[in-house]
């Protein structure tokens, strides 16, 4: 199975702050924190498509997403924080009292459904 | 150098005729960020509005932001510290190799376009945003963005700002800096407050398991903070305020439903620029404001006052 190292940016958006207020528990807030933003010809490379299920793995932990094509970089992926991102994020801030939460260097492989 | 070079958004609005956008995406986080303080107002000194301001976006990806952009520029991931770094040194007139600028993604004529306007600035802002605080070099990025700000004024007025998130974090800093001098990571388990990021932060408290308990006001930390701090909060007697059932609600041994502050709750509300807001509730709640509970708590631990002088965490009482 193919798999490759990309850069991943948790972010927000618009959407997910009208959410959050709406309810974090709702099929909505899922969908939007599990939303991953890809370059086109990354989810080549992986053999995705729009809508494919892929798993997101950091030396902390891993999480899945769904694949969406967008006008971000090659080599990045975006997605907005949520509970999976907290899957993926390490527990050392380096003294600074926050953890590094953009820039991670991940491992990104598609789900067989 | 330190400190941060500042004024109020209300400055901003009515001088500002430079803005930069450093790592942040109003247009989605802050979306009335453009439209009531610095782009498109018109003042006395600013008559026509957006055509008399120039806008600047730096981030590593167009975001919806670029729209309101006059000149956006790209820089490669993580390479901030070294582009900020780069034009505190063409602001002075100092060398700097190819090289060096090529590394940030951006060109020589590129900057030096960029520094010879913000010179000519009557009025410089510069807003950062997690893009720079939160990536690699976090606080140091901060402190370039905050010292290239204030060295512009030598050349003219700037000023810089973080674009702060959630509803009144800004609150909780100036709160605990005028109460301790300091903004966060403050311990006062020898009965005045010590501060040290990395040690009394929260994350870094949770995460190393240092805590036996864990009160939580109007914040979801289940749904942001790293697992090893969730998992901690799980195991230990966790207390919630909340409006709204959350992950850290559902996860706590006690969740207290409180009235929804600024609407069913007075208080105040410090905006980003640190100006407190008076906030008066448009609806009335059955249930108590966060400041009611924490007040009640207050009162019946008074009623025990053996419970004050129990300080398990004093390294005299350990030793």
């Amino acid at each position: 199975m193919p798999s490759c190292k990309l850069l991943m940016n948790p972010m927000r958006t618009a959407k997910q702050g009208v959410q959050v207020n709406v309810g974090k528990f709702t099929d909505d807030y899922e969908a939007i924190v599990t939303a991953l933003s890809m370059h086109e010809s990354d989810m080549q490379t992986l053999g995705v498509v729009d809508g494919d299920k892929v798993r997101v793995r950091t030396e902390h932990g891993h999480a899945d997403f769904v694949c969406e094509k967008a006008k971000v970089p090659e080599g990045m992926i975006f997605v907005p924080y949520g509970p999976p991102t907290c899957q993926l994020m390490g527990g050392d801030t380096g003294g600074t009292g926050m953890p590094t939460s953009k820039g991670w260097e991940v491992e990104v492989e598609p789900l067989d459904e | 150098m330190g400190g941060k070079v500042t004024c109020t958004l209300g400055e901003i609005k009515n001088r500002a005729d430079f803005i930069i956008y450093w790592g942040g995406n109003p247009a989605e986080c802050h979306p009335r960020h453009f439209t009531k303080y610095t782009l498109m107002q018109k003042s006395k000194f600013l008559p026509r509005g957006r055509k008399d301001r120039t806008m600047v976006l730096v981030d590593i990806r167009e975001t919806k932001s670029v729209r309101a952009a006059d000149i956006f520029l790209q820089v490669r991931p993580g390479k901030d510290f070294e582009l900020l770094t780069i034009l505190r040194a063409l602001i002075k007139g100092q060398k700097v190799a190819d090289e060096q600028i090529e590394t940030t993604g951006l060109t020589r004529e590129t900057l030096e376009d960029l520094v010879l306007r913000m010179k000519s600035a009557k009025f410089g802002a510069m807003f950062f945003g997690m893009g720079l605080s939160m990536t690699r070099g976090k606080h140091m990025n901060s402190a370039a963005l905050l010292t290239l700000a204030a060295e512009m004024n030598a050349f003219t007025k700037f000023v810089a700002m973080p674009m702060r998130g959630h509803g009144n974090v800004t609150g909780a800093d100036v709160v605990m800096r005028w109460q301790t001098g300091y903004p966060f990571g403050i311990t006062y388990n020898r009965g005045y407050p010590r501060y040290n990021p990395g040690e009394f932060s929260t994350v870094d408290l949770l995460v190393r398991g240092d805590t036996d308990c864990a009160f939580i006001i109007g914040a979801d930390p289940g749904a942001t903070m790293p697992r090893p701090a969730i998992d901690h909060l799980a195991r230990i007697p966790t207390i919630v305020l909340d409006p709204h059932v959350t992950h850290t609600s559902r996860l706590a041994k006690v969740h207290i439903t409180t009235a929804p502050a600024g609407i069913a709750a007075p208080g105040t509300g410090y905006r980003m620029d640190e100006i407190p807001l008076p906030l008066r509730p448009a609806i009335s709640s059955p249930y108590p404001s966060d400041e009611e509970v924490v007040r009640r708590i207050n009162a019946a631990i008074d009623e025990h006052p053996d419970w004050r002088h129990a300080q398990p965490q004093m390294l005299t009482n350990q030793l």
